[in-house]
């Protein structure tokens, strides 16, 4: 059977044996990564994977597997025995029918631009980011570059089949000109024209190379101005913890926020998959419901979580397209300009820091959004709208909703980020923030 | 299984590979979600495939993929090839695989109860029975548990492991973890959130000996104590005793982290960085001699479990911290190589399709010979933090935080009143230096830990007795 016919299959098969509700998702890929340190390969990798994907309901009852031996013997053995644990499951609170199709789907975004995956071209897409890097004065530099192209075929029992394209390009670049003085710059694109490994390479060199002799940070409040990296990092919290899933949980410091001022009136935050040759694009859901373009945050004001069918049944709502069989997920998380330039917001710090990347961010409660990150590569001091000082070992210690209502400005340039620490795509400005709390180790 | 093995070392052979490894790895897994007490949904997870990793021209190359017919799997040991020689040219040193106590046989750890033969609704009533009694803890101190996640996971790992220079290991590992994250409020004092995880290698009846009902009845009991009662803690320096699962986690951060080998030689620093240690440090005093740290992957029943590495070298207990001074690095067989030592079983892949890398399996600090008690009584004036919510370390592994979460202030060897949230943020060697005592306690925790590209969230234990610290400044700037 060919894989356009499997998930089809499986709904028919799960439908016989007594389902209500079937969703199938065979995932082809196809993934290669290289990986450099010290201006090297360390190692190369080729990930070569198809796996199926399917959930089912006997109404109230739930169960939900992957496959990785795909051959009609092992598809119906685990469908089979799908079922059996489905009616051995205690039932759910609520019953949500999968949605019913057939839906229209985008056909922009059901197609993803063409990717080689020539283990020579990406060779030399490492080979000029480490070359850009060396060449702003860098002395070593590591990182990831990533390609992949892949189709996930989907069918339920909503009449849903449809067929989607994925295909990126990444790469995650760090420089350093010593132990102390380094600099960090991403290029991800779903299209290769959009993909500028050198430009990466040079932003991290330069980063690296401004950091030099770095002194010890001063702990106290202060406006920050945050990078890109930083600022993704935020967003991705605030995207990821918008989940209605996460926000019954008590993961999220945005419960019962609905309607309110979670955010300075300078932030609006979209989940826009609908932005074709993006890596986050994506025609539909895992339950094949179109997506859509959701504003999270309105000029400050929280507008929805993000939902599949089953939290949009518990929370008296619709689904806004970000299933997640069980947990709703942003795609493609977009925030919207500023009208200032870099430099004009430099030049508005009287006294502050300068962070271009962070890591390691934790909650001491999900639920008020008290945190720690701690910013890492260049961080800088700032006087009189000047970058005056590189300095080091500082950790911002402060709570996310303060954080996201003292937001005073954000920048008209912005950049696609994701890498090892910012999970989803997103296109964020530089973000000025008041009275920013950092801390320090003593001893 | 075997014959597929030995398919592709052959033909790597052929192909003029210097070396080769093929694991063949499959991971049956179940989940059970329950969210405020209601089942989200069960879970089953096949996880089969083959990881083929070969050495080229002095260039890794790596390839998976979970078709295990022969065209398929020979189709990726020529990507791992084609992979390898394209980069070669991007290579100035060649890698090479040290050597190592290579084995081959068979391991099994044998459940007593099998998770199959637990029917899911005894499991499900479980986890309802143990949700249940986290109300009824909260309700009588007159608290509310708005929200609940509790997950429970039991897997098998098979396993065969054959390497081009004579390592055949096969091996079938269950394990079973919980994940809890419970919030309760009250209108006054707001939200104040746990979680925690609990971790082993075997059955069903592992699960059963942890007493969940218990385990959830006492966490939330000491959580609800700490919403109602706790008071601002004190500020400035003073002695601070820390419990096992503080020890654990800095234990893990600050001498397990440090001492992996790849990150000392820069491999990992883009992503979870690098260390403060160098190829050299071996040697340096890190630490108050009391300080003594091993890592060992052979403890029986651990979440951290193994008694062979993926590259088939045999695990060994590794002393990382000796009476205060660095004693030894965690190695694979390229770092082994390089540091011109024998790999000490360090290597670890979480699933057939990630390349093996140096991790740790239980990190934990070696027990004192002081009871609890005699730590305690010779503390005039400091704080006592028995757990923590959030935590984090620098990428040189060099400054952390732990903020306190059921912590009590001490007052002439007496544990007084719970306090809010004290926050020790302290560099690796102050903290290690302030070390004067260890009690005779031990005890783990279960988490998993982070690491690589594609990220590899791997089971391992964290562990420690008491240890008190003199002198340390609590407080957050």
């Amino acid at each position: 059977m060919k894989n356009e016919e499997i998930p089809s299959h499986i709904v028919d098969l799960a439908l016989k044996m007594g389902a209500t509700d079937v969703a199938a998702k065979l995932t082809e890929s196809q993934r290669v990564m290289i990986r450099f340190s010290n201006n090297e390969v360390t190692i190369s990798n080729a990930f070569l994977e198809n796996s199926v994907d399917v959930f089912l309901m006997i109404e109230k009852h739930r169960a939900a597997t992957s496959i990785s031996t795909i051959s009609l013997r092992s598809i119906e053995k685990a469908v089979k025995n799908l079922i059996d644990v489905a009616k051995a499951t205690p039932p759910a609170d609520i019953y949500a029918p999968l949605p019913k199709g057939p839906f229209t789907y985008n056909p922009n975004l059901i197609r993803a631009p063409k990717i080689l995956l020539s283990p020579d071209e990406l060779a030399g897409h490492v080979e000029s980011a480490i070359k850009g890097a060396l060449e702003e004065g860098a002395e070593r530099t590591a990182g990831t570059l990533s390609a992949f192209k892949g189709r996930v075929i989907l069918a339920t029992s909503g009449d849903v089949y449809a067929i989607q394209e994925k295909t990126g390009i990444e790469i995650s670049i760090r420089a350093f000109l010593s132990e102390f003085a380094t600099g960090h710059a991403v290029s991800i694109a779903g299209r290769l024209k959009d993909f500028k490994p050198e430009e990466a390479g040079r932003r991290a060199g330069e980063i690296a190379k401004a950091a030099a002799n770095p002194k010890p940070g001063e702990p106290g409040e202060y406006m920050a101005l945050l990078g890109p990296m930083v600022f993704a990092d935020l967003i991705n919290q605030v995207g990821i913890l918008s989940s209605a899933f996460l926000v019954d949980a008590g993961q999220s410091f945005l419960a019962e926020k609905i309607g309110l001022d979670v955010a300075s009136k300078n932030l609006t935050l979209i989940d826009d998959p609908t932005i074709p040759g993006t890596i986050g694009a994506r025609a539909f859901d895992d339950e094949g419901v179109p997506t859509r373009k959701n504003v999270i945050v309105d000029s400050g004001i929280l507008k929805t979580y993000l939902h599949n069918s089953m939290t949009a049944k518990k929370f008296g709502t619709e689904t806004t397209g970000n299933a997640g069989i069980i947990v709703p997920y942003p795609w493609n998380l977009v925030v919207e300009p500023g009208n200032k330039s870099f430099e004009e917001m430099l030049a508005e710090v009287d006294d502050g820091i300068y962070v271009t990347n962070d890591w390691y961010l934790r909650y001491q409660n999900y639920r008020t959004g008290d945190f720690s990150t701690i910013p890492r590569d260049g961080m800088f001091r700032i006087k009189r709208g000047k970058i005056i000082s590189s300095i080091r070992e500082l950790r911002i210690s402060d709570n996310m909703l303060r954080i996201l209502q003292n937001i005073v400005g954000l920048s008209r340039e912005r950049t696609w980020i994701r890498w090892w620490e910012v999970e989803v795509p997103t296109l964020t400005p530089y973000a000025l923030i008041s009275k920013l709390n950092f801390t320090k180790s003593r001893m | 299984m075997e014959e597929l093995a030995t398919f592709i070392i052959d033909k790597a052979r052929d192909m003029g590979a210097e070396y080769a490894e093929a694991r063949l790895q499959t991971d049956i897994r179940e989940s059970i979600i329950l969210k405020n007490g209601v089942l989200e949904a069960s879970a089953l997870e096949e996880s089969r495939g083959i990881g083929i990793r070969v050495l080229v021209d002095g260039s890794l190359g790596f390839a998976s993929t979970n078709s295990i017919r022969r065209e398929a799997v020979e189709k990726a040991l020529k990507q791992a090839f084609k992979l390898a020689r394209s980069t070669s040219k991007l290579m100035k040193r060649k890698v090479s695989m040290g050597k190592g106590d290579l084995g081959s046989g068979k391991f099994e750890i044998k459940p007593r109860v099998k998770f199959t033969s637990v029917d899911l609704e005894s499991k499900v009533s479980l986890l309802k029975e143990a949700d249940e009694k986290s109300l009824e803890a909260a309700s009588s101190l007159n608290v509310k548990v708005p929200a609940r996640m509790a997950t429970l996971d039991n897997w098998v790992t098979e396993k065969l492991m054959v390497t081009s220079d004579g390592a055949n290991v096969y091996s079938v590992t269950p394990r079973a973890a919980l994940f809890a994250l419970i919030t309760v409020f009250h209108p006054q004092k707001g939200p104040v959130q746990r979680y925690f995880n609990l971790g082993e290698t075997g059955g069903w009846e592992v699960v059963e000996r942890w007493n969940l009902p218990k385990v959830f009845y006492e966490e939330t009991s000491a959580l609800s104590r700490v919403l109602m009662e706790a008071i601002k803690p004190p500020e400035g320096e003073m002695d601070v005793i820390l419990g096992p699962e503080v020890v654990g986690i800095v234990s893990h951060e600050s001498c397990g982290h440090p001492s992996e080998a790849d990150r000392i030689l820069g491999r990992e620093a883009a992503q979870a960085g690098e260390t403060f240690l160098k190829p050299d440090s071996i040697g340096l005093r890190v630490g108050s001699p009391q300080v003594n740290v091993v890592d060992d992957p052979t403890l029986r029943g651990s979440f951290g479990f193994y008694l062979y590495d993926e590259e088939g070298v045999k695990a060994r207990r590794r002393v990382l911290i000796k009476e205060g001074v660095v004693n030894e690095f965690l190695h694979n067989r390229e770092t082994a190589s390089v540091f011109g030592v024998e790999s000490n079983g360090s290597s670890r892949a979480v699933a057939y399709n990630r390349e093996p890398i140096v991790r740790m399996a239980n990190t934990f600090f070696l027990p004192g010979d002081y009871t609890k008690e005699e730590l305690f009584e010779d503390v005039k004036y400091g704080i006592y933090m028995k757990n923590f919510m959030e935590w984090n370390i620098d990428d040189r592994r060099f400054n952390q935080r732990y903020v306190g979460l059921e912590a009590y202030r001490i007052e002439n060897g007496e544990l007084k009143e719970l306090i809010k949230n004290p926050i020790l943020e302290i560099t690796t060697v102050g903290l290690w230096s302030a070390v004067d005592a260890a009690s005779k306690d031990l005890e783990f925790q279960a988490a998993y830990c982070g690491k690589g590209d594609p990220m590899q969230g791997i089971p391992v234990w964290t562990g420690g007795p008491h240890i008190r610290l003199r002198r340390v400044r609590i407080g957050g700037a």
